[in-house]
């Protein structure tokens, strides 16, 4: 199981390595609040592809399951928003972890 | 990434796939292929997958598969594809229409979407779509075919203008004809006619098809992108 904030941990770890490789040129700093996908996203298109990609590493190599970040899902989990945060992401990430370890 | 270039091809098993596959063996890469059915390709360079290109999570799997066993992936070539029988579409049935999209469009938009995923990752690569002549000369009797392959022209070159900004390229080839199975499902009546529309009278061989593909894949053919070369027609 996987919380909220070692989620949002996870998601500030990702958004590091993207600047640390200079994919992303500025640093951001990771809160509930934080938007990653819509106006006011540090990230453009092809960023938010990238750190998507680097999300799912990243699960991969904490927990050793292939995990997929599905874009239809995070919104239906999420439903009434028109932009994606770190903290809508943050709890999709903790659902999918968790169902992904009842499910064996 | 991996010692030698990784190509990744859709419905290797047969025709032109298997050719693809077969020739860049040759040429050194890592193959991965992909069909509904097993694979005869033998070499310690080829892995296979059996799968359908129209799921999305069996294409997610296998996608996350092969970028992890090689490190990254340089060229895919989206080949797999229904062609069936010449049917006019006044007699076409739904669920004829809708296998023919199901694993032309939407099986080249899954696999193009999770592998377009890793080379913007990578920020490198390479991507080829394959349409067809029929979606240039308008035959009869192949409505949902043709469609289905000028559909893919346009997801190609949405998907090109979309994945640009991270180096990577994505291009059509638009083949005349080519000895296969599906060839011959055309039918007789239909390939005599469409190869009279052809300036080069001839079916094409695997060598010039995979010609092209290598001159998309070059370092020197960076820039092209959202292109449709068109084989053996002048379009």
């Amino acid at each position: 199981m996987v919380t909220n904030d070692q989620a949002l941990q996870l998601i500030q770890d990702s958004l590091d390595g993207l600047h640390e490789s200079g994919i992303i040129p500025d640093a951001v700093r990771v809160d509930d609040g934080t938007v990653l996908l819509g106006t006011g996203s540090a990230l453009d298109s092809i960023g938010f592809v990238t750190f998507v990609t680097e999300v799912e590493d990243r699960l991969q190599r904490d927990t050793g399951k292939d995990h997929y970040l599905v874009l239809a899902d995070i919104h239906e989990f999420n439903a009434g928003e028109s932009y994606l945060s770190a903290g809508s992401l943050a709890r999709y990430i903790s659902h999918l972890l968790g169902d992904s370890e009842r499910n064996g | 990434m991996a010692d030698r270039p990784v190509l990744m091809v859709t419905g290797s098993t047969r025709g032109i796939g298997r050719g693809i596959a077969s020739y860049f063996l040759e040429k050194g890469y890592y193959v991965a292929g992909c069909s509904r059915g097993a694979s005869e390709l033998e070499s310690d360079a080829y892995t296979h997958a059996t799968l359908d290109i129209a799921d999305e999570d069996e294409v997610r799997v296998w996608v996350r598969g092969v970028r992890k066993k090689y490190g990254g992936i340089d060229l895919l070539v989206c080949n797999a594809g229904l062609a069936p029988a010449a049917v006019l579409m006044t007699m076409t049935p739904g669920d004829l229409l809708e296998s023919i999209f199901r694993t032309n469009v939407n099986g080249t938009f899954f696999v193009c979407r999770e592998v377009a995923k890793a080379m913007v990752a990578q920020r490198s690569g390479r991507i080829v779509t394959m349409s067809s002549m029929a979606a240039a000369i308008h035959e009869e009797g192949t409505a949902a075919y043709a469609a289905s392959k000028a559909a893919i022209v346009e997801l190609t070159k949405v998907l090109a203008k979309e994945v640009a900004p991270a180096g990577v390229t994505c291009n059509v080839i638009a083949p005349s004809m080519f000895p296969s199975e599906q060839f011959s499902a055309l039918g007789e009546e239909v390939t005599k006619r469409a190869l009279e529309r052809l300036v080069v009278k001839r079916v094409l061989t695997i060598g010039e098809i995979c010609n092209v593909i290598e001159f998309l894949a070059a370092p020197e053919s960076r820039v092209i992108t959202g292109q449709v070369i068109h084989m053996g027609l002048v379009s």
